[in-house]
């Protein structure tokens, strides 16, 4: 399937597991997306503050602060760093964790294992969404 | 006896000398087993980093047997293999089948048999791992007598892998094994079963025995039938409410629970005033996710339960019931009339709530 995405499109992954950081990491970029990696929260943060990130991928579990807190985080700030689109990505099945995580303003999720394409389909649809609404 | 001061004087100084170059011979042998740590340490880093981009490359560019890959040296297999496991945890469909076919074209599934009875456990465990990370269904049999390994750790691979192919030839030797666990320990180990898939759900239906001669099965069925939402199996949670074994009736009420039926609440609602507090406990649970408006008086009723667990599951239920349980939990928190046990925990919920910025 045939994507084009706006040059740059930047996109961040908090990912505390480095071997699934760069893997996605690897796919994303093969897509022509500008990547920025942090391995937990706060580091997700500095870089959100820093860079014109366009979407946002985050793990759930991770050390100093994590992808719930994350995503309460992005949301607090104002536009448009605070809209971001955020898909949530965990290890964890949990129904509630869900629940939890898409109320505090993530707009997918996705739980492990993952299909790498099936990633980016998602990315691309959030995009657009995002797009679309302006 | 008396002995003369050069002889002391001598057997100290070799004394020394010898406790010296020991301590030297120690100080060397540590520097060179770090150096060699460090050395493998390093090489281990820089083939990571080459096989990285390799395996970016091989997954996501070209199809099938089309995707490159360099070969791997003899030496470097049981490393590769270690990195290849690292993703067996993360990736799914064409490209968990990707890493699969590298895994095959090592050649290393041949040692499997080998290795599966091996005297070292750590090599009985990557081998029962393998098994269960790159599906191999021709090796499944000979897992089967790992469930009965003396290393906990070692069944407990054994068990995922077996689950993992969801062949339910293998479901009744890891029933077994999750019940030869403690009971605690069971509902951890549900994760294992669940492996299997909802058709683990009608096979359990058919091949138990009933749930006065085995209880403990029917309990992990109960349990696994909300873990995985399978509605068909809400008449037979229904008839185990009704046994006598308060254990399978908690379990069960937790499978109504998630199975959220709100048709279901007639049924459940009584056990709200159950002589028994984990049923009380679980029925207030239940309620907040099947009940509805209506089952805010009985939840209310239950805040002030002389059991702990019963009010924090019955404020927790009434969050769950959104806007209208939340305002009976506000109510209830702020009116000086209501039982002190009611208003603390409607209280504890609103601040926890609060704390994480949801109901």
């Amino acid at each position: 399937m045939s994507r084009t995405w706006p040059e740059p499109t930047r996109v961040l992954i908090v990912e505390d597991d480095q071997a699934t950081a760069r893997i996605i990491q690897a796919r994303l970029e093969m897509e022509g997306l500008q990547v920025f990696v942090a391995s937990n929260g706060v580091d997700g943060l500095e870089i959100l503050h820093r860079e014109a990130i366009d979407l946002v991928t985050t793990d759930l579990m991770m050390p100093a602060m994590n992808g719930f807190r994350l995503v309460q985080e992005i949301r607090d700030l104002p536009p448009p760093k605070g809209r971001v689109p955020i898909l949530l990505i965990s290890s964890n099945q949990n129904e509630q964790d869900m629940v939890r995580c898409l109320a505090a303003g993530a707009d997918d999720y996705m739980t492990k294992p993952i299909s790498a394409s099936v990633l980016v389909e998602r990315l691309w649809r959030m995009h657009q969404r995002a797009f679309s609404a302006g | 006896m008396h002995l003369p001061p050069d002889l002391v004087l001598r057997a100290l100084i070799w004394g020394t000398l010898i406790l010296a170059s020991l301590v030297t011979s120690l100080i060397l042998l540590g520097a060179g087993i770090q150096f060699r740590r460090d050395r493998q340490n390093q090489y281990r880093i820089a083939r990571f980093q080459a096989w990285e981009k390799d395996l970016a490359t091989y997954l996501f560019s070209g199809e099938g047997a089309s995707r490159p890959f360099p070969p791997i040296a003899h030496e470097d297999r049981r490393l590769f293999q270690t990195f290849l496991a690292r993703y067996r945890a993360t990736l799914a469909g064409q490209e968990a089948e990707a890493l699969r076919d590298l895994y095959l074209r090592l050649g290393v599934h041949n040692s499997l048999p080998r290795r599966l009875q091996h005297r070292l456990a750590t090599t009985r465990a990557q081998a029962a791992l393998e098994v269960g990370a790159f599906r191999l269904t021709e090796q499944l049999e000979r897992v089967v007598p790992l469930l009965n390994d003396p290393v906990p750790y070692v069944a407990h691979l054994a068990a995922q892998a077996l689950a993992r192919a969801g062949d339910l030839h293998f479901a009744r030797p890891v029933l077994d094994w999750v019940l030869r666990e403690e009971r605690y320990q069971r509902e951890r180990l549900l994760r294992v079963l669940e492996a299997f898939g909802p058709g683990l759900l009608p096979w359990l239906e058919e091949n138990l025995e009933p749930p006065a001669t085995d209880p403990e099965s029917w309990i992990l069925f109960a349990l696994l039938t909300g873990s995985h939402r399978h509605r068909e199996s809400e008449p037979r949670l229904l008839e185990l409410l009704e046994t006598r074994d308060m254990d399978i009736q908690a379990a069960a009420l937790k499978g109504l629970a998630a199975l959220a039926d709100p048709l279901t609440y007639p049924t459940v609602e009584p056990y709200a005033r159950h002589e028994a507090w984990p049923i009380r406990a679980q029925a207030a649970k239940a309620l907040g996710l099947i009940g509805g408006p209506d089952a805010i008086p009985t939840l209310i009723e239950l805040t002030s339960d002389p059991v702990y667990e019963v009010r924090r599951n019955a404020a927790q239920g009434l969050a769950d019931l959104g806007h209208a349980g939340a305002s009976a939990l506000t109510w209830l928190a702020e009116d000086p009339t209501a039982d002190r046990f009611a208003r603390d925990i409607a209280m504890e919920r609103l601040e926890w709530a609060d704390e994480r910025g949801h109901q």
